[in-house]
């Protein structure tokens, strides 16, 4: 009964609600959606710099020493795993004095009144409050209030004071190291635009969109066009959003954005700084060589920048092209030819379509989920099942006895038996082993073999538990023909691209937008470009919850 | 039983905007104020990956015990040692996370992690430890009189989630250590080239700077709410720190108090300098308590899971710290291997004890009035077994353990305990720590 009235209730309130939205704001809030939580944002380190970068064109990436952000779900911008210790905090306080102390100068040189003042007169005043308005524009990345701007000149006149005398770089210094460390630097405050309607749910302020477009597609802050596009507040229809997001897709800096992405989605930096630490067996593998590592990870990062951003690229084919992106010592590794290819030019090459499919055949994964001296079938399929499906398998019993050294007289296959024997095994394993047994064609070093120490290589395997993608299949060309056309890899793509871009985990609540983004993707063929279009356009990045007014639907 | 004295950091919590007013007891105090009253410290030494038992428990009775192959490197301080048999890291078989995670999570906290996104062989299950460290509660209360309530340095700790920290302030408040000996030099002891007035124009504008920062931020986290809320007093309070330390004097070198020459710049990643690196932040960490700046500190040898290859220890070790400790008992050139590894580790945690033996303190050394507990996120590695936890601790403390001896508990007891003994011998009376599910009061006969 009580059920009852609540959904009268609330449908009532809808409906009203949708009445007022018609007199005053032009309908922008009518059918939003809950947008499920929106965490207070840090800026990661690489936004941090970039951030550096864009305020003063300084490449000191003073971030890279900062201690790292605690990583959750794969990624490093998890606002709720980011803490801020006593350590990170004077690690920012010397950042800001640090950059304050080297870029005063020449502020200082475009405030020629203050330079030349022996006090803090009515020139100077004039111009140090107009460049406090500026400048703490840029560093907010939203226009100061009245109030903010006399806290911040007052910091310029204590700072000018300081020695004594008047000094009006110490003023500068004051202000651009406190700026530098002020929460609206560091985070990525929002409060919404202040008018929100009776579910307590708020649109962006243009500032916040902003913010969001260009952190999400740049990771860094928003240039001179978006803050002017937030000025002119046209930034809040869905179709201005999307114009806006597709004119950050098209610049450069949307590569290094994406493939922050896949470094993190795939756990690329593994290559470089797990496999460093680990190495390969040298005696069965006498060309090995640790720099080949971080040209490796290259690759796959190339791979997708050019599947995603040159070929307009459908999720399949990163599954299943036929070709990579090498430069000169990654074409010897492979030994193909690749004549344009130098030292520092990557350039598309073709490959056997019958060895080798999209990524899941690059050898930085491969040789990553191996050991030093075999194929580890177990760990690559983990690693399908939980990137790729997004499934969480259970966790191994406590007493795991490691596999034994590589018996040469065996397939890797054959000394993976054990776990289908032993049924304290079999239960877990059947979700890991037959997928990754689908890699045998590829070594330890992770590249491709035609037999295993003279043995005849089994590569067949199958995938059980999906939602569609199960069956038996044939080899890496086969599985990526499976994997690239399925819905669970669709969504899971979509989901790790959600968690990446809205900095936490999805909620039963996200729902709504998340089936926005399906039906987008698949309305473009599943083209990447168009998934990242479409992460723009749902309520969990058009509007917020505010805090105090909004409330748990009681509908459910 | 517990006597909790607020800290800075409570009474941010409890009182809100006003805090930021409260006058700062006592105004400006000096860093160390009494050479040579003898005060305690306690330094946690962690290793990761778990020990080869085998090789590594004594043999003979609790004062005519033999020192193992992995203890041997210790026979010169023998007599300050306190081996604990039968002591189980209860707790870490409960909770979210996998064996490492909470092996990692729990090895100071003694209670369960919290729930959360980080990856393990668990899934994506685990977050951070639920509760302060022992350490932490300890520097809540001797913190009161160092510039430093705790120092956290670390060698290569190479993650940052709940296998690459052991230290928390509370629950989900992980302390990262500092990595880079030189960053951490300049932290602890001052910036070696800059001049006393440059000091003094740097501790003024810092006071101004983080006056308004602070405001900014308790301004709006006044405006938000649930974790954005505690997110930003975490902020603040680790700001407080800071302002904190501007109020009190710096360094002041004499005595025993000597500035360091770390050397030639060394890059805190690389593996190949381990060693070195090493040696530097047991330096740094046995000069700190030297000048008294902190009374309690961690050093923290890579991380959870760490799978650095120790080839400097012989070329013929080609696999990684955790990928040896995998493998099976009757790999017996694998066990070797690990068994050097951790050989080494002992001769580090013997360095330590040196280098405060080294330090002349009242009729003694520093280190009569230390205890260092050498901890691990595993009993060993190729099981996870978290039973038996291969715990040593050196010094007395000033005379709170008795020490010379290898005491095996009849019954099994939980590391909790360990912990409450290590409270108690700090002057923190109180019976119990962490989750007391896995036991309370002392770990009997430690003391002298």
């Amino acid at each position: 009964m009580n059920r009852l009235l609540s959904i009268t209730a609330s449908l009532l309130l809808a409906l009203t609600a949708g009445c007022r939205d018609d007199g005053d704001d032009g309908g922008a809030l009518a059918g939003a959606g809950d947008p499920g939580p929106s965490p207070l944002r840090r800026l990661t380190r690489i936004e941090y710099n970039n951030a550096i970068f864009q305020l003063f064109g300084d490449t000191s990436s003073p971030a890279s020493a900062f201690v790292p952000e605690e990583t959750a779900l794969g990624y490093d911008n998890q606002a709720a795993a980011l803490v801020v210790s006593s350590l990170l905090a004077e690690q920012l306080l010397n950042a800001a004095e640090t950059l304050a102390a080297r870029h005063a100068p020449a502020i200082l040189d475009s405030l020629a009144s203050c330079k030349s003042a022996s006090s803090l007169d009515g020139s100077c005043t004039t111009q140090a409050q107009a460049w406090v308005r500026s400048f703490g524009k840029e560093v907010f990345r939203r226009p100061l209030d009245d109030a903010e701007a006399d806290e911040w000149f007052a910091m310029f006149s204590d700072g000018a004071a300081l020695g004594g005398g008047f000094d009006a770089r110490g003023g500068v210094e004051m202000v651009v190291a406190g700026m530098l460390q002020s929460p609206h630097f560091i985070y990525r405050v929002e409060s919404g635009r202040g008018e929100p309607n009776d579910q307590g749910i708020d649109e962006l302020s243009p500032y916040e969109m902003a913010n969001r477009l260009s952190f999400l597609f740049w990771n860094s802050p928003p240039d001179r066009i978006l803050m002017d596009a937030a000025d002119a507040d046209e930034l809040r229809t869905p179709e201005q959003i999307e114009a806006q997001a597709r004119r950050l897709l098209r610049a450069p800096r949307a590569r290094e954005a994406v493939r922050n992405f896949h470094r993190q989605w795939l756990g690329l930096r593994k290559i470089t700084e797990v496999l460093t630490g680990i190495g390969k067996d040298v005696e069965m593998f006498p060309d090995y060589d640790p720099a080949i590592l971080p040209l490796l990870q290259q690759e796959t990062e190339a791979f997708f920048e050019f599947a995603i951003f040159d070929a307009d690229a459908s999720l399949d084919v990163l599954f299943t092209a036929p070709f990579t992106i090498v430069n000169a010592p990654l074409a010897e590794f492979y030994g193909v030819s690749a004549p344009s290819a130098t030292d520092d030019h990557y350039a598309r090459v073709e490959l056997p379509s019958d060895r080798y499919s999209g990524f899941l055949s690059q050898a930085g994964l491969l040789a990553l989920y191996a050991k030093p001296d075999r194929s580890a079938p177990v760990l690559r399929g983990k690693f399908v099942r939980e990137r790729l499906l997004c499934q969480v398998p259970p966790p191994p019993p406590d007493v795991v006895p490691e596999a034994p050294e590589v018996d040469l007289t065996k397939t890797t296959r054959e000394q993976l038996e054990q776990h289908e024997v032993d049924p304290l095994c079999a239960g877990c394993h059947q979700m890991l082993d037959p997928i990754g047994l689908g890699f045998e064609h590829f070594d330890a070093m992770g590249r491709w073999r035609a037999d295993e120490h003279g043995l005849a290589i089994d590569a067949s395997g199958e995938i059980i538990g999906t939602s569609d993608a199960d069956g038996t299949f044939d080899g890496v060309i086969e599985l990526g023909a499976m994997l690239g056309n399925s819905d669970q890899v669709r969504n899971c793509v979509i989901t790790q691209w959600f968690r990446f871009a809205h900095g936490r985990a999805e909620t039963d609540d996200d729902e709504q937008s998340i089936q926005r983004i399906r039906e987008a993707f698949a309305a473009s063929d599943y083209r990447i470009q168009e998934l990242l279009v479409a992460l723009t356009q749902t309520d969990a990045f058009r509007y917020r919850r505010v805090p105090g007014l909004w409330s748990p639907s009681e509908e459910e | 039983m517990s006597i909790i004295r607020p800290t800075r950091r409570d009474l941010l919590r409890y009182l809100g905007t006003s805090a930021l007013a409260l006058p700062i007891v006592g105004g400006r105090r000096p860093a160390f104020a009494d050479h040579g009253e003898a005060h305690k410290r306690i330094i946690f030494f962690y290793t990761p990956n778990g020990t080869v038992p085998v090789n590594f428990w004594p043999s003979g009775g609790e004062t005519d015990f033999v020192l193992s192959p992995i203890l041997e490197p210790l026979a010169e301080h023998r007599d300050d040692l306190l081996i604990l048999g039968n002591v189980d890291m209860e707790s870490a078989f409960n909770g979210p996370g996998d064996a490492h995670q909470k092996g990692t999570g729990q090895c100071l906290t003694a209670t369960e992690l919290l729930e959360g996104t980080f990856a393990g062989d668990a899934g994506e299950s685990a977050g951070w430890a639920g509760g302060i460290s022992i350490d932490q509660k300890i520097a809540e209360v001797t913190g009161e009189q160092t510039l430093f309530p705790s120092i956290e340095l670390g060698v290569l700790v190479g993650r940052s989630d709940v296998g690459g920290r052991i230290n928390y302030r509370g629950a989900g408040e992980p302390v990262p250590p500092e990595n880079d000996p030189a960053a951490a030099y300049t932290r602890i002891f001052g910036d070696p080239d800059a001049s006393s007035s440059d000091l003094e124009t740097q501790r003024m504008r810092r006071q101004r700077l983080l006056e308004q920062v602070s405001m900014d931020y308790q301004r709006l986290a006044d405006r938000m709410e649930d974790q954005d809320r505690e997110k930003l007093d975490i902020h603040i309070s680790s700001l407080a720190d800071i302002q904190d330390r501007l109020q009190q004097n710096g360094v002041q070198f004499g005595g025993e108090c000597q500035m360091l020459d770390l050397g030639a710049p060394i890059d805190p990643t690389r593996v190949d300098m381990l060693p070195e690196i090493g040696r530097l932040q047991m330096d740094i960490m046995a000069m700190a308590m030297a000048c008294d700046l902190t009374r309690v500190g961690t050093l923290m040898w890579t991380h959870s899971v760490a799978d650095y290859v120790y080839s400097f220890l012989g070329e013929d070790i080609k696999d990684g710290h955790h990928s040896l400790a995998h493998k099976g008992d009757e790999d017996a050139p694998k066990v070797e291997h690990n068994t050097r590894l951790n050989v080494w580790f002992a001769e580090q945690f013997g360095y330590l004890i040196s280098r405060l033996k080294a330090i002349p303190e009242g009729d003694g050394t520093v280190f009569d009035n230390t205890v260092i507990v050498w901890v691990n996120e595993q009993a060993k590695g190729n099981n996870h077994d978290r039973h038996a936890m291969p715990y040593v601790m050196a010094g007395s403390a000033g005379g709170f353990f008795s020490t010379g001896r290898y005491v095996i508990q009849d019954k099994a007891a939980a590391h909790n305990q360990l912990f409450v003994s290590l409270q108690n011998a700090m002057g923190i009376e109180d019976d119990e720590f962490g989750n007391t599910a896995y036991g309370k009061g002392e770990l009997p006969g430690l003391r002298g």
